[in-house]
């Protein structure tokens, strides 16, 4: 899995690509706790390169938006596959994301 | 038919030689990405509970999966030596319509199998947990 950081003015854009499951859940915890502990809560995921992701994935992703909207922030994922959001509707996390088709439509929550 | 077995160690990072079987295999059978995507999530979910609570010692263990494949259904059986754990036994949580607040963190591997899966029995034999796993095919 690659995790790539950027920022479009104050909002932090992860792109996560490759596969996402129990083996490496917790490089994606790092990077939510590093951007926390840089008190920025307005973050945009871009999952378009995101291949598959498994239970302890989708954990870290509801962990990061419990932390985001206690400090009242925006958590915005985009660009999903097909495969990934059904997996996302069985989860029943389709209605506690707000999920976007891309980074354009994202941003425009800020 | 084709019949595949897949031995694992009780090692977390043999979910990456799971994956790995699971591409291979539905290439040569011809799976669509989307069924190859559901096993996968069900293996790695109970796969995962076998090598986190199924192991009271530090020894090495293996734990076997076979699969038994037809034009219209996969048939899987998981074996494990670790400590009896039935999980049929395990519900979906009741969490899966609730507000982020309530929303708990656990229970949505159990959830993925009851819903990926046509049907899943278990038994334990010889010392031995073994799960039987049915896929029906679209």
């Amino acid at each position: 899995m690659n995790i790539t950081k950027s920022n479009e003015g104050q909002i932090t854009i992860l792109a996560i690509e490759g596969r996402l499951d129990t083996t490496n859940y917790n490089e994606l915890e790092n990077v939510f706790l590093e951007v926390f502990t840089a008190e920025k809560f307005q973050v945009i995921l871009d999952l378009s390169g995101l291949e598959y992701v498994s239970s302890s994935g989708l954990r870290v992703m509801l962990m990061a938006l419990k932390k985001i909207s206690a400090a009242k922030g925006t958590f915005v994922l985009s660009n999903m596959r097909d495969s990934i959001h059904e997996i996302f509707e069985i989860s029943g996390f389709t209605t506690i994301f707000k999920i976007e088709k891309d980074v354009n439509a994202a941003l425009k929550h800020f | 038919m084709a019949a595949l077995k897949l031995i694992l160690k009780n090692n977390i990072s043999e979910l990456d030689h799971l994956a790995r079987f699971l591409e291979e295999t539905g290439d040569q059978m011809g799976f669509s990405m989307k069924l190859v995507m559901n096993l996968n999530l069900v293996l790695e979910e109970l796969v995962t509970n076998i090598i986190f609570y199924g192991f009271k010692d530090k020894a090495p263990h293996e734990i076997s999966i076979e699969f038994n494949i037809d034009d219209d259904k996969i048939a899987i059986t998981i074996t494990d030596d670790g400590i009896p754990f039935n999980p049929t036994l395990k519900d979906s949580p009741d969490s899966i319509n609730k507000s982020i607040d309530e929303r708990d963190i656990g229970g949505l591997g159990i959830h993925f199998v009851n819903a990926l899966m046509s049907s899943m029995s278990y038994e334990r034999k010889d010392n031995k947990n073994i799960l039987y796993l049915i896929k029906t095919r679209d």
